[in-house]
């Protein structure tokens, strides 16, 4: 009834990309499946190695339309046996081109999104990279492949420190500018504790302490 | 004339939360752009460590005030997604409801605050007093006038009270009509029009490339929309398409921008009028909170090593939320969560815009992006 790709399309489109990063030295993808709402996306869900990420993006820029990078996450992962950390990448294929334009006036462009079909597809492509155990972590920049990687990779080094090389104009957004060097506030040594209701507050008002809290900063 | 750097903001009444905008002017004309953001960065993403997956709710209610619906919503897919929860599909168009009402709000207290910029106060009263309907709307469903804390990993938190579908009718038909009453206020307004015309020109492929998304790529003449191309929810199942602005040559102008908001709003005032007639079960039927036609049953410990994300069509762009599920060892909460926020990708792009224009025109070119700090900071 409304707009929507046709599954079967994308299912095709994400086995063959999938297959194609395959192929890419040190990285590795298969389709995964998503459903929520009315019909199932087929997504892709890859790896590469940090080595291996600079080629892996250019080639899907170039040959593959991956035209949009939507967001660079960075985990900390200080006790996990594989890894220490890790950068994850949420890339998209959204096919947009600049409309044509005849005698000067703009022709929008109305995609008829269920005869899409192979390179055109819209798809979503989640890639993990895994760095070693080290205190000064980073990975290529693809700022210059895609502009919206710019600000993601400002805040993941802001954030979490893995830097990135290549990065220029490497700066604090989030923090403050004078934040100290090598202080990142989503590593995981900094420690945040839940406070329970009852451990807020003594009483409704929360005017009274408890013996035990007596002098503790809450 | 000597080149300079000029800070606006921190406090500047065009920029909508607390940031600072650096400009280098030459004369009037700005050379050079850069934003400063973080002013109000309240580490939700933290925070959301130390939380379980139900109490995460009501802190992606508070990343915009303009938009609480929207972005609870895009956590709560994301967390779907995490812990493999099958949602009923009438809690699937009570949501669609709660955040296509919640756009047009979106869209109005834009509007609302975009006529002051640019010098026509008048529209802001009127936005604001089409806005209350629509608050008042999800004041209904929700509780509470600014932050619902609506949907639930799985469903919603209420079904649509009595009498709901009747009153949502009612305003969305008297909103379509009031419509007419905008157009014409900016359209016909000589200020307006000499003000948002032929300024801030962006095109397509370069803002995709620069992570923009949204309401501001459908101005330039593409009709991208997260709702078709990456289906979710029950769209699919409406008769509607994204609307589309036909925009010059160069690109979108301030003016696209605006008219694709009042093309928008329209669109979602259908999608809600249709929603509820499709409703199954009818849109006048009541279930009690917790009855499993609106509410699924879900786990509240994510497996060790599960991801979840979730791309959504925030009234801003694509907002997006990551999830890693922390297994036993943290209890209920999550080991990380990672929210993309449109507009902290899109007000780098928008600095950019004003490059080569004058100083007067950076609050109109600004303010027709939309931003937003609150989500921005997070």
């Amino acid at each position: 009834m409304g707009k929507k790709i046709s599954a079967a399309a994308q299912l095709k489109s994400a086995e063959s990309l999938a297959a194609a990063i395959s192929m890419i030295d040190g990285a590795s993808a298969e389709v995964s499946t998503r459903s929520s709402g009315t019909q199932d996306r087929h997504t892709i869900k890859g790896s590469c190695t940090p080595a291996s990420w600079r080629e892996l993006a250019e080639t899907l820029e170039s040959k593959h339309g991956i035209d949009y990078c939507s967001m660079i996450t960075g985990i900390h992962w200080p006790d996990a046996a594989d890894k220490t950390w890790e950068v994850i990448y949420h890339l998209m294929r959204t096919g947009v081109t600049d409309p044509r334009h005849e005698n000067g006036i703009v022709q929008p462009n109305i995609t008829a999104a269920g005869s899409l079909k192979g390179g055109k597809v819209p798809l979503e492509i989640e890639i993990s990279i895994a760095l070693p155990d080290t205190r000064t972590p980073s990975v290529a920049s693809v700022q210059d492949i895609w502009v919206g990687a710019d600000w993601n990779e400002k805040e993941t080094w802001d954030l979490v420190g893995i830097d990135f090389d290549g990065h220029e104009k490497m700066r604090r957004v989030l923090n403050p500018h004078e934040t100290p060097v090598g202080y990142h506030p989503l590593q995981k040594q900094h420690k945040l504790r839940y406070h329970g209701f009852e451990e807020m507050y003594d009483d409704v008002q929360g005017f009274r302490r408890k013996p035990a809290d007596a002098g503790k900063v809450k | 004339m000597a080149e300079m750097w000029i800070s606006m903001g921190p406090q500047h009444p065009m920029t909508h939360g607390l940031w600072t905008l650096k400009i280098k002017v030459d004369g009037e004309t700005v050379i050079d752009t850069e934003p400063d953001l973080g002013y109000i960065h309240r580490g939700v993403e933290k925070i959301c460590e130390a939380r379980n997956f139900t109490q995460i709710t009501t802190y992606c209610d508070r990343l915009c005030y303009a938009s609480a619906n929207t972005w609870s919503h895009a956590y709560i897919y994301a967390t779907e997604d995490l812990l493999d929860v099958e949602v009923p599909e009438r809690a699937e168009y009570i949501r669609l409801v709660a955040v296509e009402i919640q756009r047009i709000a979106s869209h109005l207290m834009w509007l609302g605050a975009y006529g002051p910029d640019i010098g026509n106060l008048s529209i802001m009263v009127w936005c604001l007093r089409e806005r209350e309907m629509m608050m008042d709307l999800l004041q209904e469903l929700g509780g509470s006038r600014l932050h619902y804390n609506f949907p639930r990993v799985g469903g919603v938190k209420r079904d649509l009270p009595h009498g709901f579908a009747h009153r949502a009718r009612a305003k969305l038909t008297l909103f379509q009509n009031r419509i007419q009453e905008y157009e014409a206020l900016f359209d016909e307004s000589t200020i307006f029009l000499v003000r948002s015309q032929g300024v801030g020109y962006a095109k397509p492929e370069e803002m995709i490339n620069a992570g923009v998304s949204g309401p501001n790529v459908r101005a330039a003449g593409v009709d991208y929309d997260i709702r078709w191309a990456h289906p979710y929810s029950v769209y699919s199942e409406l008769d509607w398409a994204p609307a589309v602005e036909r925009s010059s040559i160069k690109g979108a102008d301030c003016y696209d921008r605006y008219r694709i908001r009042i093309e928008e709003m329209k669109e979602s005032a259908s999608m809600v009028l249709q929603a509820l007639d499709k409703m199954p079960g009818g849109a006048e039927t009541y279930h009690e909170p917790g009855d499993p036609k609106i509410l699924a049953k879900a786990p509240s410990r994510a497996a060790e090593g599960t991801t979840g994300y979730h791309h959504f069509e925030d009234s801003r762009g694509e907002s997006m939320f990551y999830i890693a599920g922390g297994g036993e060892g943290r209890g209920k909460m999550p080991y990380r969560v990672s929210i993309r926020s449109p507009m902290f990708i899109t007000i780098p792009f928008a600095a950019k815009c004003m490059v080569g224009y004058k100083v007067a025109d950076i609050p109109a070119i600004m303010g027709s992006f939309d931003p937003c700090i609150g989500e921005t900071d997070r």
